[in-house]
């Protein structure tokens, strides 16, 4: 049952911003204007300008051409506690250019594919006559993950990749067979009986049967030079060479194609849908990753189950990186703005207390997680309670104000914590969803003013598509994603919409959002990025403590 | 019988207040001179020509149109002026405008005008002799403060910050000042270029008044939803509740 937590976690983190002894309640102040000077980062940055200006034989960084002439830092700039963590970072630290967790977190992603093994074990059996067994499959698997990284079989004077480029590729197997996965080599296999909580393993190993699947990571540099439409083209290529060389196999027959089409699509889940001609982008690209995915890849709810708000904020921050900062932020927008409204949702512990305080009120009110009625009552009152709560701790404390100092984070937080608590008292994400537009439309009555050109497509017209059965509009929320009509542009949303899936489902303390394979498959204890803690490898990427895949250094000339 | 706009529930200060705001109803605080507004929006030097975009609507010829006949060009428009804006940042800790409302107040009350609501910042656009009296006309009137309210084209962060330690609102580009006399002055215009002189805006506002005239909800003023542990909800919220749950019913159409 749920955890009483202390109220007023941002604290810590304002006291770590702001200074030990500093007043966090009051609403005046002397701004020192000590300009970007003040900012051990922005020093570094100076500094190495300094240092490029003969190289480069040309201006490039100089905050002294921002404004006027009036730098930044005419307010103090504050570092960033990244939320339940002991990480303390600069903002700058949290842009995903200055931040490798951030990157591989991306790069892991776009370079998963996941194949299904029965369809080309049916064709080596039904259509060939040949024997698979498990002695087979390791051997094949073993020829895999020689080839899959970019290594010839088959043929003779073929260029290979340097194994020390290419060494976070990996491909596992798993399947809810328990007598197959004991006789598969555990360096092979994602191990569900391991990985996961009894009761979440039972359930996984239930929707997944008797079918074996291959989770695939292709190497990071592959995809840093493509893109994540590559992945099941390089994946099938090398699965079907493995196929004919574990198997003896003719290189030209006919039932290559069969394999090729297995591999290429027939038995192929993507990470992403491929988006409309106007977007551009084809599937594991990030505007097709639905919310669902999104709360599945996370694997928060298998290490810390018994902490459903702690298990949904990790996809928010997850969400709010990859939607926001890559997503809109770059993909589809340009510039440097996302991350401050992203950041607001995964630091400083604001959106932790807000949602550790409405979760403790609604299991008061309703006796545990997943256990209030699913109706829009639940979640006015829910959403009422918290939205108020959220908008007192702003306006007592004008440090935290000033930390969240525009509307679009002011929103997100506080929506997303009367969403995730709605969807974690009721189990429904439809119901969280519901809880996040009446947020909106509360704080925007409440201050007279809302975030970005006042959201007033996206959050005031919001509410009449929560349960909306339309075909372009109608879907369950862990089915919508980035590109789902509404939600295609506006920053500080769709994170916390996968957070609230996650919600539901963590509330209810599922195995999985939406697809077993997705959950399995980032439980694989090989990946670079760490996917059960978040916003922990956020911080380790921030503090530069973290080492990401797909480096060139080992070929070339040493810095 | 003559039909008299509701406009906003609730009888708290801040519903009375957003209701005066919207119905244009102001009371006028001070009186700014037309040049000084001018200066500080800073589109045109004060008593120079209007640029304008197209000629005089009555050499134009326009076509023959029942809408063109129905309603009639505001001056700027009639002239062919440009379009210009205006930009307010309304600090939260009392000030007496809101974004919104000032957005209703513009829509509402100004014609041929285009308000557009951030969290930050306020923005109207209109023809430039349109806009040049809109923004006088919240310059001298009680929904402006001149130490919580600054006009600001660019760099608009302010709304959320804590206060200066005289009372003003944080300004970056410190388009204001607070004079030794008590009055604030302007010293830049709306996009921080200094102006040839400085400008008198007059005494701002006690914390007393602010909170009186101020259309923002808070907990350490007029609360919105009592405070934790003894909710009470304005009327407001009430109304809300019950357009949230019609919009909500509205998107899923079961029929």
């Amino acid at each position: 049952m749920a955890v009483k937590h202390t109220k007023k976690l941002f604290i810590k983190a304002l006291n770590k911003k702001f200074g030990k002894d500093f007043d966090l309640a009051g609403q005046k102040v002397e701004y020192k204007r000590l300009g970007p000077e003040q900012n051990a980062r922005k020093r570094e940055f100076m500094e190495y300008a300094k240092k490029l200006e003969g190289k480069r034989g040309m201006t490039g960084y100089n905050p002294y051409v921002h404004a006027g002439g009036i730098p930044m830092g005419q307010r103090q700039l504050v570092p960033y506690k990244l939320s339940s963590t002991e990480y303390v970072v600069e903002g700058d630290d949290l842009h995903f250019v200055n931040n490798p967790a951030m990157q591989q977190f991306w790069d892991d992603i776009r370079r998963t594919i996941v194949v299904g093994l029965d369809m080309a074990h049916e064709v080596l059996q039904k259509r060939l006559g040949k024997e698979v067994t498990p002695e087979t499959i390791n051997n094949y698997l073993e020829i895999l993950n020689h080839a899959m990284p970019g290594a010839a079989v088959v043929q003779e004077h073929m260029v290979e990749t340097h194994p020390g480029l290419v060494d976070d590729c990996n491909v596992r197997v798993f399947t809810g067979d328990d007598a197959l996965a004991d006789e598969i080599d555990d360096q092979y296999k994602i191990d569900i009986n391991k990985l996961f909580p009894a009761e979440q393993a039972e359930a996984l190993k239930a929707a997944i049967g008797k079918t074996s699947w291959q989770a695939i990571h292709i190497p990071t540099v592959v995809v840093r030079s493509c893109d994540g439409g590559t992945t099941s083209r390089w994946s099938a290529m090398q699965l079907c060479m493995t196929f004919i060389d574990a198997y003896n196999m003719c290189a030209g027959e006919a039932a290559v194609a069969d394999l090729a089409y297995a591999a290429k699509h027939a038995a192929v889940l993507q990470m992403s849908e491929m988006l409309p001609a106007r977007r551009a982008r084809g599937p594991n690209n990030p505007g097709g990753l639905s919310f669902g995915f999104m709360a599945d890849m996370v694997q928060t709810s298998r290490i810390k189950p018994d902490d459903p708000v702690y298990v949904s904020l990790n996809v928010v921050a997850a969400g709010s990186m990859m939607y926001d900062q890559i997503w809109l932020g770059s993909y589809m927008s340009g510039g440097v703005g996302f991350t401050q409204y992203a950041t607001a949702a995964y630091t400083n512990d604001v959106l932790d207390d807000f949602s550790y305080y409405g979760v403790d009120y609604a299991t008061d009110k309703f006796g545990g997680w997943a256990k209030a009625p699913a109706l829009l009552e639940t979640a006015k009152e829910l959403a009422t309670e918290v939205n108020a709560y959220g908008m007192e701790q702003y306006e007592e404390f004008p440090t935290l104000l000033e930390d969240h100092f525009g509307g679009s984070q002011r929103a997100a937080v506080l929506a997303a914590a009367s969403g995730i608590t709605s969807a974690i008292a009721t189990g429904n994400s439809q119901v969280g969803l519901a809880g996040w537009y009446l947020s909106m439309l509360l704080h925007k009555e409440g201050w007279g003013r809302l975030g970005f050109f006042g959201y007033d497509l996206q959050d005031q017209c919001g509410p009449t598509n929560v349960f909306s059965y339309q075909s372009d509009e109608g879907a369950p929320l862990e089915l919508r994603g980035a590109n789902y009509p509404n939600y295609a542009m506006n920053v500080g949303h769709q994170g916390e919409y996968a957070g609230i899936t996650s919600a539901a489902h963590a509330g209810r303390v599922d195995a999985f959002a939406v697809n077993p394979l997705i959950k399995v498959t980032f439980a694989n204890p090989h990946l670079v990025f760490d996917w059960g803690n978040i916003r922990d490898c956020f911080g380790k990427g921030g503090a530069r403590e973290f080492r990401a895949a797909g480096e060139r250094s080992l070929v070339m000339p040493a810095v | 019988m003559a039909y008299t706009p509701q406009y906003y529930p609730g009888s708290t200060s801040v519903g009375i207040n957003r209701r005066k705001h919207m119905s244009g109803n102001l009371e006028k605080l001070r009186d700014i001179p037309e040049a000084d507004v001018t200066a500080i929006m800073g589109h045109r030097a004060p008593g120079a020509d209007y640029s304008s975009t197209h000629p005089p609507l009555k050499e134009m010829g326009e076509p023959d149109c029942p809408v063109r006949q129905l309603v009639t060009p505001t001056a700027g428009a009639a002239a062919g002026d440009r379009v210009r804006y205006s930009q307010w940042t309304d600090s939260m800790y009392f000030a007496p405008a809101i974004p919104y409302w000032r957005s209703y107040w513009g829509a509402i009350n100004c014609k041929g005008c285009d308000p557009g609501t951030l969290s930050g910042r306020q923005i109207i656009e209109a023809r430039e002799r349109d806009i040049e009296a809109y923004t006088k006309a919240q310059y001298d009137s009680e929904m402006t403060d001149v130490a919580l309210c600054s006009m600001r084209g660019c760099t608009v962060h302010g709304h959320s910050l804590r206060l200066e330690e005289n009372g003003m609102q944080f300004d970056m580009l410190a388009r204001t000042e607070f004079g030794a006399d008590g009055n604030v002055y302007a010293t830049k215009d709306q996009v921080g270029i200094p102006l040839d002189k400085k400008i008198n805006l007059g005494k701002p506002m006690t914390e007393a008044e602010a909170k009186k005239r101020t259309t923002i909800f808070r907990a350490d003023g007029i609360p919105m939803c009592g405070k934790v542990g003894a909710r009470k909800y304005d009327e407001a919220v009430e109304a809300l509740h019950h357009m949230w749950e019609l919009r909500s019913k509205w998107g899923f159409r079961p029929e």
